[in-house]
């Protein structure tokens, strides 16, 4: 048993009258990964900040290698060798690749010596196998190479704690296969790896020791092969959940309500044709960047597309703007809730009658804001949106909330066809099967759903049809429960699987 | 990858060439116009009116690059102008050497104060500095009790420092001014460009949440990019002092328009990050060379300069927003592509055969 590198010992933090961390205790060992899980609000996201010197602790110690230390800054944290990465990736888009890795490293000279810079960064990366420019601003990098360069940054300042907080929320399948080499590289090199992620699946693939949270508090932490998933699962919701990827086919489906024929955006996607049926749920798998996203803009009228027919309910229709796709009964959930999703500092009310505005306005133009609230309260009990007060801002509700509020929004406008984007991506079981639930009641109301999601497991209990794209074309199409995890991957990332079109 | 000229250059170094383009071809296009233009005469008044403007420019696009904004340079300018001249006519017998020290200094504290205000409480710089435009503004109204100062009350070697020639070709007349204000862009330039003290100015305004979690000191950052520009206004207020000599209370006004209008023409993103001072130096000499030149301009009415500015400046930000936009239309689809094709060829497959089947 090797000594632990770094210790939090009975850490206790409050904010108001919430304890988001309630004498909790962890120690990580150098050369393991240790998976950290908990539903949202856990207080997963405080630990790091307190381990990261971004907050301070009100009670408990922080040990070093044996020493007790304070951190009142990130600055004191980094130099006991501690580095965090973020679900989003922290680069500076307009810095390039090596700059971004060195942006902060005090041991560097002051002066800067771009020849050296570029030389370093390369070795830097290379030690991560993987090929990236550093002569590329970071602001053109995918997000899954902008992950890689926030690594790199750690790895450059030797640090022996590596926090990494849901990692693996935005990547594809693919690129969650290349972290896990780089988080087993640096388990090899003596590393201490904190693995926060809501993906089971991936915990127990890479982790040696598992710990479960709950409300701030520590419940368990035991060697990876002495638990089960759903043990793990039982003891973050504190609650046995039966067949939480069961899946559960939709009742029945109606007539075709979405036809697409050859549609086509250069440099997007390409001759892209199928059909949805009222009460269906047809799901769009595949790699980030297959194009999935682009045919969902086109449907919406964000991105129109170049070429093609789409047809709502027999008539052909051209939506030129997202205007126009509510008009045709059609929402699109975005993958992107800060950027297309909600307005952060609005209330809970406000963001859900946002779309439907005119339909609250009396006579002289004024907002009904009694038929507001009626309307909000309504959807905060049919989809469980916890919030203690409609008027707060929702920027102030957990992930999974905020996923809920973005749904009612749209819901609000009544779709026939609902376009969703990655609807669970970092929220956490419980909230995910809620989520689950409410996308199959609303198909079972007879409502045409498509979804987008890069979390197999979730495409193969929802779907009752997947089908697979890449580089911009579909390659394959399957029925309900002909669809694997294998057969699905195959197609996505190029191998010829069964059942290829 | 084709190593061409085009792909190979820096939007940075393509946007200086393009500003280098438009002045040479706004100097050409006057000389058409006016008679007489192209002389020594023009060259020297220009540059020491660009000596000043360059000054508060270059502080200017400090704070712009870690996303903020200084509206109270012009204020700034006309405080110190007015103070340092009221003290050196006081004194006259002070060291000529603390003359500048002491404008730099005062400066400072009024950018000192804005960056407290800015980085300790969280404020919007925009409206932190409209504030203080006017507070500092009116201060210099009520300590002046509307009077001015005038070339007579000054020390005749502060007045003479304004011609004072560093060196002369021919007709062309190069004043110290105009060199310590070239020398003073050059090492903010270089500062900013080589130490890693200065790369954070720009790490802070292209992601101030990153900045943060990368452990860069973001307040103290934001403090500093408020002090320097406080320090260089104080600088330009002293030239201002020297090369004007008769100071009223609305010196230095609407001296925040031009050096906004410099730092955007000279391609700093106003959204922070990204820019030079070279940029800088050509944004405020293009600026200024068409401000004079309009005056002599027949065709139109002086009243319309600020017209012109204003538009000059309109003209940046369009042409700004649109090259963004196909830099970076341009890149991901690059990256999409490169992406696409790594992950085929390093994919780990879980059955070989069906790998062989693809490539048949």
């Amino acid at each position: 048993m090797t000594a632990p590198v770094l210790e939090m010992r009975e850490i206790s933090k409050a904010f108001g009258n919430t304890r988001a961390l309630d004498a909790f205790s962890i120690s990580l060992e150098p050369g393991t990964i240790h998976a950290l899980v908990g539903e949202n609000g856990a207080g997963k996201s405080t630990l790091i900040k307190v381990m990261m010197g971004i907050h301070q602790p009100d009670a408990g110690s922080i040990v070093v290698d044996g020493r007790e230390v304070t951190f009142r800054t990130t600055q004191e944290a980094q130099a006991a060798a501690l580095a965090a990465i973020y679900q989003e990736p922290m680069v500076f888009p307009d810095l390039d690749v090596a700059e971004n890795i060195f942006i902060n490293h005090h041991a560097r000279p002051a002066f800067v010596r771009w020849r050296a810079l570029y030389d370093e960064a390369s070795a830097v990366i290379k030690r991560l196998g993987v090929s990236v420019d550093p002569r590329r601003p970071a602001g053109s990098l995918t997000l899954a190479e902008q992950q890689t360069v926030e690594i790199a940054r750690a790895i450059s300042l030797d640090a022996r704690v590596l926090i990494m907080d849901e990692p693996s929320a935005s990547l594809s399948d693919h690129e969650v296969r290349r972290l896990f080499g780089i988080a087993r590289a640096l388990r090899a090199a003596g590393v201490a790896v904190l693995y926060i992620s809501h993906r089971l699946e991936e915990v127990f693939e890479i982790a040696d020791t598992v710990t479960v949270m709950r409300d701030g508090k520590h419940v368990s932490t035991r060697p990876i092969a002495d638990i089960t998933e759903e043990r793990v699962v039982a003891e973050m919701v504190g609650r046995d959940m039966q067949g939480r990827f069961k899946r559960m086919p939709s009742a029945q489906t109606g007539d075709v309500l979405l036809r697409v024929e050859g549609l086509s955006r250069a440099g997007a996607f390409h001759d892209v044709s199928f059909t949805v049926r009222k009460g269906e749920i047809l799901c769009f798998s595949g790699l980030v960047g297959a194009g999935r996203t682009d045919v969902a803009l086109a449907l919406f009228g964000i991105a129109p597309p170049d070429h093609g027919r789409i047809e709502i309910a027999g008539q052909p229709v051209t939506i030129s703007s997202p205007a126009v796709a509510q008009r045709h009964g059609i929402a699109y959930v975005s993958e992107d809730r800060r950027k297309l999703g909600i307005a952060m500092a609005e209330t809970v009310t406000a963001n859900i009658t946002l779309p439907m505005l005119d339909s609250y306005c009396g006579p002289l133009g004024l907002v009904d804001k009694r038929a507001e609230s009626a309307d909000a309260d309504t959807f905060r009990e049919r989809l469980d949106i916890r919030a203690a007060d409609l008027n707060m801002p929702v920027g102030t509700l957990s992930g999974g909330n905020q996923q809920k509020v973005m749904l009612a929004k749209w819901l609000n406008t009544k779709p026939r066809l609902l376009l969703v984007d990655e609807p669970t991506r970092g929220i956490d079981i419980g909230a995910k099967a809620e989520v689950h639930r409410i996308i199959r009641d609303l198909a079972a109301q007879g409502v045409a759903i498509v979804i987008i999601s890069s979390d197999l497991p979730e495409v193969l209990s929802l779907a009752d049809r997947v089908i697979v794209m890449r580089e911009g074309r579909f390659v394959g199409e399957f029925q309900g429960e002909s669809a694997t995890d294998e057969s699905v991957m195959h197609l996505a990332v190029g191998a010829a699987g069964r059942g290829a079109a | 990858m084709r190593n061409t000229f085009m792909s190979r250059i820096s939007p940075t170094s393509m946007r200086i060439l393009a500003l280098l383009f438009v002045l040479i071809l706004t100097i050409l296009f006057f000389s058409t116009q006016i008679e007489n233009y192209l002389n020594a005469r023009l060259f020297n008044r220009i540059s020491t009116s660009v000596a000043i403007i360059l000054l508060i420019a270059v502080g200017q696009s400090v704070v712009v690059l870690t996303r903020n904004i200084d509206l109270s340079v012009g204020s700034v300018v006309g405080f110190v102008a007015y103070f340092v001249g009221g003290v050196v006519g006081a004194f006259p017998e002070i060291p000529a050497i603390l003359v500048p020290v002491l404008a730099i200094a005062l400066g400072a504290c009024f950018g000192a104060f804005n960056g407290f205000l800015v980085s300790r409480f969280n404020l919007p710089s925009i409206i932190v500095t409209l504030a203080t435009l006017a507070i500092f503004r009116s201060i210099l109204v009520e300590f002046t009790d509307g009077s001015s100062i005038t070339t007579a009350s000054l020390p005749d070697w502060l007045t003479e420092f304004a011609r004072l020639n560093a060196f002369v070709v021919g007709n062309f007349r190069v004043r110290w001014m105009v060199v310590i204000s070239i020398v003073v862009a050059l090492v903010v330039h270089v500062f900013l460009t080589r130490f890693r003290a200065g790369r954070q100015f720009y790490a802070v305004g292209s992601n101030p949440e990153a900045a943060r979690v990368a452990g860069i000191n973001v307040g103290r950052t934001v403090m500093q990019a408020f002090v320097i520009s406080g320090a260089l206004a104080g600088l330009a207020g002293f030239m201002f002092l020297a090369r004007f000599g008769n100071i009223t209370i609305v010196a230095g006004l609407g001296l925040e328009l031009k050096s906004v209008g410099a730092v955007v023409v000279g391609g700093v993103n106003i959204f922070g990050g990204s820019g030079s001072v070279i940029g800088v130096l050509i944004g405020a000499s293009l600026i200024d060379l068409l401000e004079t030149s309009l005056v002599r301009w027949a065709l139109v009415s002086e009243f319309w300069r600020d017209a012109v500015l204003g538009m000059l400046i309109l003209l940046a930000v369009v042409t700004d927003t649109f090259m963004s936009r196909r830099l970076l239309a341009r890149p991901t689809a690059k990256a999409a592509a490169a992406k696409t094709a790594a992950d085929n060829t390093a994919a780990p497959i879980a059955a070989p055969g069906a790998r062989q089947a693809e490539g048949s």
